[in-house]
């Protein structure tokens, strides 16, 4: 079953690079039919979980290559399962935004669908080898996506992401060999893994390659800054993807292997992790407030809201465990929401600079519903109750405080930035008379955006949805996930390490 | 001719109207634009004028007018029509006839001043209010109460009046037109002077039937005439200088946005951005939003073929009109000139431009500019 | 039955919500042919129907204890979300008269925005609006309230931000979102405190755990503090007050509301959170502290408004600083009392306002006067309303205030010196203003005004009425004292200093030009007044400057630091050079150089373990 999730797309892909080229249309229509066949599947998969059960579900293991101790062994758990989800949906929509007259469509719709398909191989994989060749997979596909459909400075961009990312593959690959090496066992299976102990020093070695690797791709601050040049040349839809899903690889992947794994180590580096993540909030929300991109604005404000999952994680309790999956999914979703609109404006004004555009909430003549998502987005992203994004922070805030109440009170400074600069933002483009950049001598009141098509909002329209049905019933996403989340905590190596009194693990509750 | 003396800098204008051009380039896109909306405009006024004339002679100090805009004809099919607001939207003459009684100007503002107007305004309002004591203590409380009331209704009456006149105008322009006998944008402006001159002695007056009895409230020997007591002020209120507009314009009184002389406003109809009709505080929407429903098949169609097609459509119906509203400036400044445009006599060209120059000065910071582009056209180019 | 529309009194505020979700095919465009009427009708309707149910909801509480009714909504880790909603006679009266007034200043909105064509839009809004405020008024869980009060920043920034395209409405929305916003968050931050060290959010939960609970002082302070921060915003007190000023560029029917009930609702939060903020001595002084600089300050400076809106809006300032006082001071009663008389008096002074800039084009009160020769429904109301808020005639705000003095008759005294003294200033403030307005001989652009149609007077005049008959219904809600109890001291005391001011009104020089008020003092200082002590400068100067500077800085050390490092290192910028642009060939060295790299690694393993 956990298979088809990966096959389908892959599949699919070669179909798709099989396709006449005269056939227009069809690269774009079968990946819509694929990657909603595996949303179709993930949600089967959805109502057919246990939410209660701790253990792996629909797990399949097939042996590949003993020597290296590669097993192809998949497996879905409450934390992989909305990022599963997510990730079949963002495709969708990146694949529906798509323009429709992209070129070279056949190598666009077959590098899209195997990103899709690397990266739900990495969420399922339960074999530290296998969840690596799915990591890079997906790698390559997104830098020629950059690389070909991108901006003016996509060359750089790419580049960029790739030497980055290429590097935070070697961290990453470094860290699970030597975490193979140390405990001797021959296999990299995860459940086996998660069961070895390793002394605190040679755990901290490990966990900051992981911290470094990880780092990169969520991206924390300083390693972040082929996000924002990446967004801006990427074309919308891999914004999307790249906001969307491929970060939370990076929290995902410290979450299951760092915290996961390297429990002591964790709780060593999680006071630390606790104030990176505030440096990371407070830096990228402070750094999106000057910028004049609103698509590099959006990037910031990524690093800034994916700075919150880290604190969550350092916290490591079972509530902020579940809000950092949560956040996950919300900051998935909120993103998603922001890249698909300002790619809309971008598309229809030819600027995304918030010093030209003005007034776009114009009713006749500007992008008024679009504008109107815009808002519910930024609000959205804001924290503003009713919406997904308000309770994720909260889970986040009330699980983290507790354990770190000065870096949680800072962190929530981050979501008061995050209403300053997305306020700027809105009332720069879209209040105001209207006005966008027009050819010269060209008078103003007779230079006619395009029409903005139904099909152009409605995958905005989707997500804005989404993201209050979540926000008023949180439930629909949490259940999934809480036993997973707070078995991770209470992880075997965990277990064994309470009976020496000497461990410093448990999180300690300051006394207020 | 004269050559110009002055460096003016919108002599190319004057030089167009001297020999015989209107504001608006002629152009055949122009043309079309300008007959096709005035013949909706045309529609909407009727409709305008027709219930304005009705509100000022059967809803005469009427405490709640709920069916004011119902001329009359008060069924359930109309009532659900109005409710589903299905309907012209009559507030925006209504709006327009605040902008006149608020800026005044004219005779008619000057006689409801006069002790005669008052006078016979005063029997009307007996005989309405009779027995109703609230509203005359209100009255005694405020001693223009009702007066005031009074007032406003002569200006409902007096711009209905105004209008019936344009309409007809402007219907009948667009019968020539569709005839084939209006080929060029000044045969356009011929045809509206030609029009107001025709027009322009016709008695404005006012009389409420209250019980059976007439009251007169401007009788025709107050001398009220169509063009100076109603088309100028008219021009003057709704072309030039109009209200701030709620959706653009501040009223903070600190920041100064709004001049304290009315006479220096520039918010009419000629000096509006066209960009945010159909947003919020923008009342000129109404009209546009009416004559969307009266456009003739050929401008619907011209309309079609540009970027947006339909869906900013009262943008340029507002577009439109307001070249339209060039065509009729353009026939209020021909026939309103000193000597004739063709004058051959040196002093008399002199005074013309003279003139001429006055009103551009005016114009200098309206839309103007704006008008002499169509947007197919630039495509086109 | 009865029982039935008890339980169900949260559907009120729902319908609101209800209106709200109708109009939208309408404020989002979808109707073009027609117009948007029918949203409002949907809102008038649906809120109709919420005061008639809350009205029941209402008749029954009176004869009953108060209920709770709990809501299960989010059980996750060790924190359970319940919601509790109370139903007693103060919450679900507070809840009608916000149903109330927002029902009245919809049908004012109907005539005042007749000709503007996102009326949809607007009704949305009011519904949403009305929906968060009677939440508000019937929440008992910490926790929904502050989601509410953020629904309520966020639809004050809408509202404000009506008139999206003017530009000082983009100013006045973004500050009025941001300066309630640094107050929510404030608020949240004590939200969250409360919610771990409590344990619940809901306000009995925590008035029993208030009474066991020892914390540091510091850990107080702070706590005391931030819940104070979100009330602090939303009330317009000092120094978060400035957005109230600015939004004054929003639509009259809505400042109607903000004026009155938008701004009580902090307030009526505060009130509920006053036995928690038992634990902050400081907190409580705090609140004194501000409602005393606000109370006074925002006297003066409205006096000095020539702006008519601005002029009645920060005297809203400074009645709910009063409010601060009385909650800092644990006097409740006249908190809501003050709350209650403000908030429909205020109502119907922005009524009467509204019809004012309507007729004349105008909000400068140096631009009006006469206006009561023609308008005599707008000047009653606008007498009513100022008689009702200022302690002279035995209407509202005279028994709030009476029993503010009685309760600081005894102990701190000098807080019926700042009774006194607002009472007195707003007298000469609204006497002014009348005149300005109504009285004298009129200016150009109030020569013409008729007065406002039946869809703004019919509001007007019932709100006029009730008003009148306040002081009936406080009486029959037994909030008024028996004859005896009178302290007649007081009452003199307090009606001198209505009667002073009112005299000082009227014999006030009144210039009709010019920039600031009409003060017998130096113009250095009515210049001060009359921009508000100059306070956004000092913002301007210090808040933003500071976060401007911050985010110019990270930007900077952004691009040239972090970043330059990285392009220095070379590896970037060596490759970003001749060999990365876009090619066939370029490409695929890339993608071989990666899968050497991996392959590489994964070869090193593989030796490593034959070994």
């Amino acid at each position: 079953m956990l298979s088809l999730l990966i096959w389908i797309p892959i599949l699919t892909a070669i179909l798709v690079c099989l396709c006449p080229p005269q056939h227009v249309a069809g690269p774009r229509n079968l990946s819509l039919v694929a990657i909603g066949l595996t949303f179709g599947i993930t949600m089967l998969l959805v109502f057919q979980f246990d939410p209660i059960s701790i253990l792996p579900q629909f797990a399949e293991s097939h042996a590949w290559i003993d020597r290296l101790g590669l097993t192809y062994r998949l497996s879905l758990d409450g934390l992989s399962l909305p990022l599963v989800a997510l990730n079949a949906l963002l495709t969708w929509v990146a694949v529906y935004c798509t323009r429709l007259d992209v070129p070279r469509p056949r190598l666009y719709f077959c590098l899209l669908l195997i990103i899709n398909a690397g990266v739900t191989g990495a969420f399922l994989a339960h074999n530290l080898l296998l969840f690596f060749i799915f990591y890079e997979v997906e790698l390559i596909p997104l830098y020629l996506l950059i690389a070909i459909w991108g901006g003016s400075r996509r060359g750089y961009a790419a580049t960029k992401f790739l030497i980055y990312t290429a590097i935070s593959g070697i961290l990453i690959l470094g860290a699970f060999l030597a975490l193979a090496w140390l405990t001797g066992v021959s296999s990299f299976n995860y459940d086996l893994l998660q069961h070895q102990h390793l002394p605190l020093t040679q755990q901290a070695l490990i966990m900051g390659a992981l911290l470094v690797g990880f780092g990169i791709k969520i991206p924390l601050v300083p390693f972040h800054t082929w996000l924002p040049d990446a967004h801006v040349e990427a074309s919308t839809p891999i914004s999307v993807l790249l906001a969307g899903v491929l970060l939370k690889l990076g929290t995902y992947g410290l979450l299951r292997f760092g915290l996961g794994l390297l429990p002591d180590a964790w709780a060593l580096f999680a006071p630390w992790l606790a104030t990176w993540a505030v440096i990371s909030v407070i830096y990228g929300s402070c750094t999106a407030i000057a910028q004049k991109d609103m698509k590099k604005m959006v990037a910031y404000s990524s690093i800034g809201h994916m700075g919150f999952i880290l604190l969550a994680c350092a916290a490591n309790t079972p509530l902020s465990l579940l809000g950092a999956v949560f956040q996950m999914v919300s900051h998935g979703l909120i993103s998603g929401l922001l890249f698909v609109l300002v790619g809309v404006v971008y598309s229809k004004t030819g600027s995304r600079d918030l010093e030209v555009l003005r007034g776009l909430l114009n009713p006749e003549r500007g992008l008024p519903l679009i504008g109107t998502l815009m808002i519910w987005g930024v609000m959205a992203s804001a924290g503003m109750p009713g919406m997904i994004g308000f309770i994720s922070e909260f889970i986040v805030f009330r699980g983290s405080f507790p354990i770190f109440p000065t870096q949680t009170l800072l962190c929530m400074v981050g979501t008061g930035l995050t209403s300053v600069y997305f306020l700027l933002l809105v009332n720069k483009v879209f209040f105001g008379r209207l006005q966008v950049p027009i050819p010269a001598q060209m008078p103003s009141s007779l230079f006619v955006l395009p029409t903005v098509e139904w099909r152009d909002r409605a995958p905005a329209l989707l997500l804005a949805i989404l993201i209050v049905v979540f926000g008023l019933q949180p439930h629909w996403v949490l259940r999934w996930s809480e036993s997973s989340t707070t078995a991770l905590i209470s992880s075997p190596a965990l277990v064994a390490e309470v009976d020496k009194p000497t461990a410093p693990i448990l999180p300690r509750v300051p006394a207020i | 001719m004269l050559t110009p003396t002055t460096e003016y800098p919108l002599n190319a204008y004057i030089q167009r109207l001297l020999q015989g051009q209107a504001l608006l380039p002629d152009t055949p896109n122009n043309l079309l634009e300008v007959v096709g909306i005035l013949k909706s405009y045309g529609v909407v006024l009727d409709a305008y004028s027709t219930n304005l004339v009705y509100v000022a002679d059967h809803q005469f100090l009427v405490l709640f007018p709920f069916f004011k805009y119902f001329n009359g004809d008060v069924s359930l099919k109309k009532l659900g029509r109005h409710l589903w607001h299905d309907r012209i939207n009559f507030e925006y003459a209504e709006y327009c006839m605040k902008t006149m009684l608020w800026h005044g100007g004219g005779g008619l503002d000057h006689y409801l001043d006069s002790a005669e107007f008052v006078a016979l305004a005063e029997k009307a309002m007996q005989a309405k209010t009779k027995g109703n004591w609230l509203v005359q203590g209100l009255n005694l409380l405020s001693s223009e109460f009702l007066l005031e009331q009074v007032r406003q209704l002569a200006y409902y009456s007096a711009l209905g009046q105004f209008w019936r006149v344009m309409s007809d105008i402007f219907l009948t322009l667009s019968d020539a037109y569709d005839q084939g006998k209006i080929t060029t944008i000044p045969q356009v402006v011929d045809y509206i002077q030609a029009g107001l001159v025709a027009a322009a002695n016709q008695p404005i007056t006012y009389a409420v039937t209250l019980d059976q009895q007439i009251y007169d409230l401007i009788p025709q020997s107050a001398g009220l005439t169509f063009l100076p007591d109603t088309a100028i002020p008219y021009v003057e209120s709704v072309f030039f200088r109009g209200t701030p507009f709620l959706g653009t314009v501040s009223y903070n009184a600190q920041a100064h946005e709004i001049s304290a002389d009315q006479a220096s406003f520039q918010y009419g109809a000629l000096y509006a951005d066209p960009i945010p009709v159909g947003g919020a505080g923008i009342p000129p929407t109404l009209l546009m939003q009416d004559m969307r429903h009266f456009l003739p098949d050929y401008l619907h169609q011209f309309y079609q073929k540009t970027q947006r097609g339909e869906s900013d459509l009262r943008v340029k119906i507002c577009q439109s009109f307001q070249k339209s509203m060039f065509c009729v400036t353009t026939a209020a400044i021909v026939g309103l000139a000193p000597h004739p445009l063709n004058t051959q006599d040196p002093q008399e060209q002199l005074a013309n431009q003279h003139y001429l120059e006055g009103w551009l000065d005016r114009l200098a910071t309206s839309e103007l500019s704006t008008v002499q582009w169509t947007e197919l056209d630039l495509a086109a180019s | 039955m009865n029982q039935f529309l008890l339980q169900t009194t949260y559907w009120v505020p729902l319908y609101g919500l209800l209106g709200a979700i109708l109009t939208l095919p309408w404020s989002i465009g979808l109707l073009q042919r027609s117009g948007p009427r029918p949203a409002a009708y949907f809102n008038l309707f649906m809120t109709s129907l919420g005061l008639l149910h809350g009205f029941f909801a209402f008749v029954q509480t009176l004869n009953l204890e108060a209920q709770e009714v709990l809501w299960h909504w989010l059980t996750v880790a060790d924190l359970d979300f319940t919601f509790a909603i109370k139903l007693s006679s103060v919450s679900v009266g507070a809840m009608e008269l916000v149903t109330l007034l927002s029902l009245l200043a919809q049908v004012y909105a109907l005539g005042y925005l007749e000709k503007d064509w996102a009326l949809a839009r607007f009704f949305a809004l009011m519904g949403f609006f009305e929906a968060a405020l009677g939440g508000i008024a019937i929440s008992d869980s910490l926790f929904l309230t502050y989601a509410l009060l953020e629904m309520l920043t966020l639809s004050t920034y809408l509202l404000v931000g009506f008139w999206y395209a003017q530009s000082l409405v983009v100013t006045a929305a973004r500050d009025a979102f941001l300066t309630k916003r640094v107050g929510d968050v404030l608020l949240l931050m004590g939200v969250l405190s409360l919610s771990v060290l409590a344990g619940s959010l809901n306000f009995p939960d925590l008035y029993v755990w208030t009474e066991t609970a020892s914390l540091s002082p510091t850990v107080a302070t702070l706590l005391g503090l931030a819940l104070i921060a979100g009330p602090t915003g939303k009330c317009a007190q000092f120094p978060l007050h400035l957005w109230l000023d600015e939004a004054m560029e929003g639509p009259s029917p809505a400042s109607i509301l903000r004026n009155s009930i938008v701004v009580s609702a902090g307030a009526y939060v505060l009130i509920k959170l006053q036995p928690i903020l038992i634990v902050s001595p400081v907190a409580s002084a705090t609140l004194v502290g501000l409602g005393t600089v606000t109370a006074i300050g925002a006297s003066l400076v409205s006096i000095a408004q020539i702006d008519l809106k601005r002029a009645l809006a920060h005297s809203t300032s400074a009645y709910l600083g009063l409010v601060f006082i009385a909650v800092g001071f644990q006097w409740s009663g006249f908190a809501l009392l003050i709350l209650f008389a403000h908030g429909i008096s205020k109502a119907l002074l922005f009524m009467s306002a509204g019809g004012v800039t309507l007729n004349t084009n105008s909000q400068d009160l140096t631009e009006m006067g006469g206006l009561g020769r023609k308008m005599p429904a707008s000047m009653l109301a606008f007498v009513i309303g100022g008689a009702g808020l200022i302690g002279l005639l035995p209407l509202g705000g005279f028994w709030a205030m009476r029993e503010g003095l009685s309760s600081f008759w005894y102990e701190h005294q000098w807080v019926t010196g700042v009774i006194v003294l607002v009472n007195g200033l707003t007298a000469i403030n609204l006497v002014r203003v009348f005149r300005l307005v109504f009285l004298g001989s009129p200016h150009a652009k109030a020569r013409r005004a008729p007065e406002v149609p039946w869809l703004m007077a019919v509001p007007m005049v019932s709100l006029a009425v009730i008003t009148v008959l306040l002081p009936l219904m406080m009486q029959r809600l037994s909030l008024l004292p028996g004859w005896t109890y009178l302290n007649q001291e007081a009452v003199a005391v307090l009606v001198i200093s209505g009667l002073v001011g009112c005299a000082i009104g009227a014999g006030l020089k009144l210039n009709r030009s010019g920039d600031t008020g009409f003060y017998p003092v130096p113009k250095a200082f009515r210049n001060l007044l009359a921009y508000d002590f100059y306070v956004d400068q000092l913002y301007r100067f210090t808040v933003v400057a500071a976060v401007s500077a911050a985010a110019k800085a990270s930007a900077w050390f952004d691009r040239y630091i972090v970043d330059g490092v990285v392009n220095l290192v070379g590896f970037a910028s060596l490759m970003a050079g001749e060999g990365l642009r876009y090619s066939i060939s370029g490409q695929s060295q890339f993608y071989l150089l990666t899968i050497l790299i991996s392959v590489g690694a994964i070869g090193v393993f593989l030796t490593w373990s034959l070994w």
